[in-house]
């Protein structure tokens, strides 16, 4: 999965050339959470490292921790970690947790594809699904923080990579702040996993909340979505944004344009451009969540 | 014939070397490979015949007059834009904005095109197997669009003097857009580019031509006339 997704970010480089992210989902355990740590706006140095280490042992049950690059990988047990997030990025300052899941890993840097793997070795994960995004930063800064994929924070192992303008953003983002939510960043795509995990909360399937999304959200888009077991896209009502896609019976690829595709599988099959206000899901099937071999992302 | 490989070229080696090949005489072409790369084989004058083996990206076949192009896979945005006169067909399926200005030639699709196929066409046939998106037709001002499965949203939206043909079902018409009946002279054309252009999808083209709906403009949009405010104000 994670060479997949590399490949088909290298073929769209020149589209996105600031920054490079990944989500990506390995197996799934429910007894164990991985919650990938950063700091906003500085680098990460190992005696941070070792207190944001030491502060989750403190109060949860810590099965392994890890400095990768610029990142705190930690697994702890998954018993009562509902405020696990909140607490690490109080208690440690300036941290950010990047990702959370019983699946979902996310990786994102400044850079290029190529730079993303050499650091952190994105080609060697194997799993069932995931997402890549290769970012033009058009408002805001071009930064860890701001690149994508996101997490929606609080919403354990859902992620979002987007292609577009949310022109109702700041309507939105008011909304959700005076109901106590906390943005992260000013990238007005964020606020598609805000609006995303509300909607699931409210227990909305994945299906449900991104054809809800088609009308309540306003601009342009083209995204995709994932959970643990689903992973699916939406496009807006005008097809502003470019989105294609292929499904055969061995593999579902969707990219902004078919070089990334064509980069990454072989074969005769046909791609196709997704319609105006399309929405799809797919389910990652039982067969497919034994076929990982449990790794470790870098 | 003479062939490309696209393998380890950019675009602008693999359209040089297409017109090597038209200017030394060669007036068959096999690009192999082309990977979805954007951008090939535009603006070519000669009445030659080029053919792609895989996918191509944006603007291919653009603002040609006179080639006859054949691509075995899918379009990206823009196929065939702004061509003057000549042929493209594309056996997978086409993006956004397919055959969008031509003012001549036909452009055929096999399968599915996505949004605002045809718009502004100024002359032409375009002629699209499956279904199309949304806003196809939008301001056409000649030419005809032949869509042999359903329409999206906003269908042939404000349109001059195009004509559509639609075999299967229209989400919503768009814009002073009306359904006027088939005359002998449309069924007669539709069965010929059917057969023509589609024959191994339809056994019997005169009676599948037959069951087409006709869209034109309802030429309510042509003149401004401030009696009729609330088609105006609908309009825009």
């Amino acid at each position: 999965m994670g060479r997949t997704i590399v490949t088909m970010l290298e073929a769209l480089h020149s589209r996105g050339p600031d920054s490079t992210g990944v989500a990506l989902y390995g197996s799934k355990s429910e007894k164990e959470l991985v919650l990938r740590v950063a700091l906003r706006g500085r680098s990460l140095t190992d005696a941070l490292a070792k207190q944001i280490t030491e502060l989750v042992r403190k109060r949860y049950s810590l099965r392994d921790s890890k400095t990768i690059g610029q990142y705190v990988r930690l697994v702890v047990d998954s018993g009562d970690t509902s405020d696990i997030a909140k607490y690490i990025e109080s208690a440690a300052e300036g941290a950010e947790v990047v990702s959370l899941g019983h699946s979902l890993e996310i990786i994102k840097q400044v850079g290029s594809p190529e730079a993303l793997d050499k650091d952190y070795k994105v080609s060697d994960f194997l799993g069932t699904h995931g997402i890549g995004h290769a970012r033009l930063a058009t408002e805001s800064a071009v930064d860890l923080s701001h690149s994508q994929p996101f997490w929606s924070h609080g919403h354990p192992d859902l992620a979002v990579a987007h292609n577009g303008h949310i022109t109702n953003y700041h309507k939105l983002r008011r909304s959700y702040e005076q109901r106590g939510i906390r943005f992260y960043t000013e990238n007005d795509s964020e606020v598609i996993g805000i609006y995303l995990g509300l909607r699931l909360s409210e227990g909305m399937s994945l299906k449900e909340a991104l054809t809800a999304s088609v009308s309540d959200l306003d601009g342009s888009f083209s995204y995709l979505a994932s959970t643990a077991d689903e992973i699916g896209f939406a496009r807006d009502r005008f097809a502003f944004k470019p989105l294609l896609l292929v499904e055969t019976d061995a593999f579902v690829a969707v990219a902004t344009e078919e070089i990334a595709i064509r980069a990454a599988f072989e074969g005769g099959f046909r791609v196709r451009e997704a319609q105006a206000r399309e929405v799809r899901v797919w389910q990652r099937s039982s067969a497919t969540e034994k076929t990982p071999a449990k790794s470790t992302l870098q | 014939m003479a062939e490309i490989l696209c393998d380890g070229k950019n675009t602008r080696e693999i359209n040089a070397a297409i017109k090597k090949l038209i200017a030394d005489g060669v007036t068959e072409i096999v690009v192999r490979n082309p990977a979805a790369r954007h951008n090939l084989a535009v603006a070519i004058t000669q009445p030659v015949q080029i053919k792609f083996d895989g996918s191509v990206g944006y603007y291919c076949g653009g603002m040609i007059d006179g080639p006859t192009i054949e691509v075995a896979g899918s379009v990206g945005w823009g196929a065939g834009e702004s061509m003057m006169d000549g042929t493209l067909i594309v056996r997978g399926a086409a993006g956004n904005g397919f055959g969008a200005s031509i003012r001549g030639g036909t452009v055929v699709v096999e399968n599915d095109a996505a949004a605002r196929a045809g718009v502004s066409m100024k002359g032409g046939l375009l002629l699209i197997g499956g279904d199309c998106g949304y806003m196809a037709g939008f301001m056409a001002q000649k030419g005809t669009i032949v869509v042999c499965g359903n329409v999206g949203e906003s269908f042939a939206d404000s349109m001059y003097e195009a004509t559509c043909y639609v075999g299967g079902s229209i989400a919503e018409l768009g814009n002073d857009a009306v359904i006027k009946d088939l005359s002998d002279a449309d069924v007669s054309f539709l069965s010929n580019t059917l057969s023509r252009y589609l024959g191994a999808k339809y056994s019997d083209p005169k009676s599948a031509a037959a069951r087409f709906k006709k869209v034109v403009a309802g030429q309510k949009l042509w003149n401004f006339d401030k009696r009729e405010w609330r088609t105006w104000r609908e309009a825009l």
